[in-house]
């Protein structure tokens, strides 16, 4: 799960010297919104996105003589003086989590990748994490989804897992997050099987409550105040 | 009365999964027995299973996967491509008998001969991929008579309609880009069961787009849902595509008392569903609708389920 896996190489750049036009068009080109912005020696300089463009394209309501003016006006604008200097970047060891908790903070959609010596080697974007997550859940493997509440006491987990491991049944993925009651976790098993009747069973023998998912919903999550 | 068929055969009992496996012989028997407390034996052709032409199983799967999977049972593995499919040696066999009896009851159909036909086979289909069985699956028996009927009988359009409860991800795949074959299914989110796909934004890809839908239903949902989607969705859209074959991926697994699933759809609740399709095979199809069994593991409701399913064909 490091970002050296998930991040895309030979990201698409621009150079220091480019003017705004330019990004403009490669942006469009390949459908991106970040731009990394380097010099000769592919040093990470700064960073420019579509936003930034977008916040000094002129009004598509001038028009006229003004609106050449204006337009000629924005083709001249330097991408240096409109791009984040030294922007966020992230460290090919950086962790999926990492970049998880920095898109949280940051409110950036990509972040740039540089080496030691601040060379860029890729890009990392929202879309590359979202990929890796669907990868991680299993989700594009066939299997079924358990949701089972267990308390917040050591041991728990390995009750649930041998009672699975006895059934045969393989792991695609498990998640463990949290619930509304006091001392209690819901652990999501995605079980590689159509066959869950029997574990069912077991796990509420055992003493398990298995939550039925239609009474799980995610705004029943501590709030974030 | 309608010239109903009926597939069945001893042979497909033989097809052994093992002593506490859901998808078991016992299945068949009790739907068998359901058919005949009902008293309807003698007013259907009877149809017994014949082996299939590999060509035909080679129009959806891999020639590779054929081999590997005859291979399998042959050196008696228990098990093929995933845990859950349970095998024996006479597994790969079963298989081919399954779509051989299907075939020919397609060509009794389009001989007429028959006006519609309930297969009672196992093992089921639609999650068989091109080159992996899955979810008790092996050869996508319904994908296979689409082609069939597509090559052998000229026809152009086949809709596919799915109830069994869990969403026929290879049937959906086969078809996806494919304009000609309709695939609808309607099965509980693929969020809460097996096989985890068939979102309501997988609609066909490519010259596909337009030709798969999927009408996923929560947990708990029942009837109420079914009868609402029948009318606003599964009616207009089959309608619009007008196909001139109907076939059933019959699971009878959405039942509020089958463990397999959380759908609570009632006894009354598959005869209207069943009754609604057969009335749009009536409409586009010259009443031609082949329906081939999939999963449905209540033993205690599967044979009034079955006879019910056999009378509305009977009816039609």
């Amino acid at each position: 799960m490091f970002i050296s896996k998930i991040m895309t190489r030979n990201a698409v750049t621009i150079d220091i010297d480019a003017n705004i036009s330019q990004a403009r068009e490669i942006m469009s080109e390949n459908n991106f919104r970040h731009l990394p912005v380097v010099n000769d020696s592919n040093f990470l300089i700064g960073i420019v996105t579509d936003r930034d463009i977008r916040s000094v394209s002129p009004s598509s309501h001038i028009t006229g003589d003004n609106g050449m003016e204006a337009l000629k006006r924005f083709s001249g604008i330097k991408i240096k003086d409109i791009m984040t200097k030294n922007p966020v970047a992230l460290s090919p060891l950086d962790t999926l989590q990492d970049a998880l908790i920095l898109l949280q903070k940051e409110r950036f959609g990509a972040f740039p990748v540089i080496d030691e010596q601040k060379k860029l080697i890729g890009i990392v974007s929202i879309r590359d994490l979202l990929r890796e997550f669907v990868n991680v859940l299993g989700l594009e493997e066939p299997g079924t989804l358990l949701c089972i509440i267990a308390e917040n006491k050591i041991g728990q987990m390995k009750k649930i897992v041998d009672a699975i491991t006895e059934e045969h049944v393989s792991f695609g993925s498990v998640l463990v997050a949290r619930y509304w009651e006091k001392g209690k976790r819901a652990v999501f098993p995605y079980l590689l099987t159509q066959n869950i009747a029997p574990l069912k069973r077991k796990l509420k023998k055992m003493g398990y409550t298995l939550l039925d998912p239609m009474d799980w919903y995610m705004d029943h999550l501590p709030q974030n105040d | 009365m309608k010239k109903t068929g009926f597939l069945y055969d001893e042979r497909y009992l033989r097809h052994d999964t093992g002593p506490n496996h859901p998808e078991s012989p016992e299945r068949l028997k009790a739907i068998y027995q359901g058919i005949k407390d009902a008293d309807l034996l003698p007013k259907l052709t009877l149809i017994q299973a014949r082996r299939a032409d590999l060509k035909w199983i080679e129009t959806i799967h891999s020639k590779n996967y054929i081999k590997r999977f005859e291979a399998a049972c042959r050196s008696g593995n228990s098990t093929f491509d995933y845990p859950d499919n349970q095998i024996c040696a006479e597994t790969f066999e079963t298989a081919l008998l399954a779509v051989g009896g299907i075939l020919d009851a397609v060509r009794l159909i389009m001989t007429g001969k028959l006006d519609n036909v309930f297969c009672a086979i196992r093992p089921p289909g639609h999650h068989a991929e091109y080159d992996a069985a899955l979810g008790f699956c092996y050869f996508n028996n319904v994908a296979i008579a689409a082609r069939y009927l597509q090559i052998e009988w000229g026809i152009q359009r086949v809709g596919i309609v799915d109830f069994d409860v869990h969403h026929g991800n290879g049937t959906q795949h086969i078809f996806e880009e494919d304009p000609t074959v309709f695939y609808y299914s309607i099965h509980q989110h693929p969020t809460f069961a097996f096989p985890g796909t068939g979102r309501v934004f997988e609609t066909g890809n490519g010259e596909g787009v337009g030709t798969t839908r999927n009408y996923p239903v929560l947990p708990g949902q029942g009837d109420k849902e079914y009868q609402g989607l029948v009318e606003r969705d599964l009616v207009p859209v089959l309608s619009a595509f007008s196909p001139e074959v109907i076939l059933v991926s019959a699971g009878f697994d959405a039942h509020v008392d089958d463990d397999m699933s959380d759908i609570h759809l009632s006894t009354q609740g598959y005869s209207r569903l069943m009754q609604r399709i057969v009335a749009l095979a009536g409409m586009y199809s010259n009443g031609r609708l082949i329906s081939v069994l999939e999963g449905g593991y209540c033993l205690k409701r599967l044979p009034e389920l079955a006879a019910n399913h056999v009378k509305i064909l009977l009816n039609a």
